[in-house]
């Protein structure tokens, strides 16, 4: 386990020389941790796009990495170790503002915001019993403090309950 | 005397600001609860949220002038399964901090129907405002800890009800016969 925290804490301080942000240190730390590999998400580029033109949310610059079959790795389920992997990931700029865990629906949500111009830069992060999601997006106040009463659905204010 | 007089106010001004802590002891709960949040706002966030809103909108203006003065929310929420999962001993940490002055237990409220008990703890940030706030509310299944820090009109706490995560406080604050309370 020291190893890989040892990795993550390494691509943490490679992330901080790298220009690609910190989406992609988040979807690397993942990679890195548990061993997977983000689903190809086809038609992103167009999902993006109707994200710009149609704002939902006060939303804009949106990134969606999907992680699946990470219920094979030993320590997934345990909350403890989300929690000591989420502290080890330190993100330029945002800062964690709400963790939220569910024991009921197996759920972990863990939401980072910052300073991104005229709006709000915000992560989120979150670990399903199979699948880990990360977006990152823009997003006005409302949107923000909307987030902030109800994090537990902030996951699928952005993408929709895949579910449905 | 005017220099020991400054000397002793900055001596002092770490220990006025300083936040509640939520004791480790408090986290053991996590571990039996079956639903927890954790919110932690700091001064930069919330000086953040102020930027956005608007100084001409009467809601929002109100909002903006609340954070301003804030340093820091933070909410830490228990929801258990079964009642009995914690006990009053859990939370005497965080009650411990707040027994002497300048805090002081402005309402409590304890429902032997429902078995609800609420506390709300005052800090006197001097000129008739407040320092900071202590939440407690504890229910039979389902604990909820609400630290703010920073300087605030007692009139408006009850803008911060379901705001942030904390919840929506049913206090009349008028019986602390401050001027402008809800």
């Amino acid at each position: 386990m020291s190893s890989r925290l040892l990795g993550v804490f390494l691509i943490a301080s490679s992330a901080a020389f790298a220009a690609d942000g910190e989406f992609d240190y988040v979807v690397k730390a993942i990679e890195h941790y548990y061993g997977v590999k983000r689903t190809h998400i086809p038609l992103m580029g167009v999902a993006n796009f109707a994200l710009k033109v149609a704002h939902p949310g006060g939303a804009s610059g949106f990134h969606l990495a999907i992680f699946e079959d990470l219920r094979s790795s030993s320590d997934y389920s345990d909350q403890l170790e989300l929690d000591r992997f989420m502290d080890g990931v330190t993100l330029r700029g945002l800062s964690p503002m709400v963790r939220t865990h569910s024991r009921r629906s197996g759920e972990s949500t863990y939401i980072f915001a910052g300073e991104a111009g005229k709006s709000t830069e915000m992560m989120i992060v979150t670990f399903e019993p199979n699948q880990a999601t990360v977006i990152e997006v823009k997003v006005d106040f409302q949107t923000l403090l909307r987030t902030i009463n109800h994090p537990e659905g902030a996951g699928k204010l952005f993408m929709g309950s895949r579910d449905e | 005397m005017r220099i020991v007089t400054i000397a002793l106010a900055a001596a002092l001004a770490p220990l006025w600001a300083q936040e509640i802590k939520l004791p480790a002891s408090l986290e053991k709960l996590a571990a039996k609860a079956e639903d927890t949040v954790d919110i932690r706002l700091d001064g930069t966030m919330l000086r953040l949220a102020g930027r956005f809103l608007s100084d001409k909108d009467g809601d929002e203006a109100a909002a903006k002038k609340l954070l301003a003065g804030l340093q820091s929310i933070t909410v830490r929420s228990f929801q258990f399964a079964r009642e009995g999962e914690y006990s009053t001993a859990d939370v005497d940490e965080v009650r411990a901090q707040v027994k002497a002055a300048p805090w002081s237990r402005i309402v409590g409220v304890t429902s032997k129907r429902d078995g609800d008990n609420v506390d709300v703890y005052f800090k006197d940030g001097g000129n008739g405002q407040l320092g900071g706030i202590l939440l407690i509310c504890a229910e039979p299944r389902e604990l909820t800890i609400v630290s703010i820090a920073g300087t605030l009109d007692p009139a408006q706490l009850a803008d911060l009800g379901g705001q942030f995560g904390i919840p929506r406080l049913d206090v009349d604050l008028s019986v602390l016969g401050r001027k402008g309370a809800k």
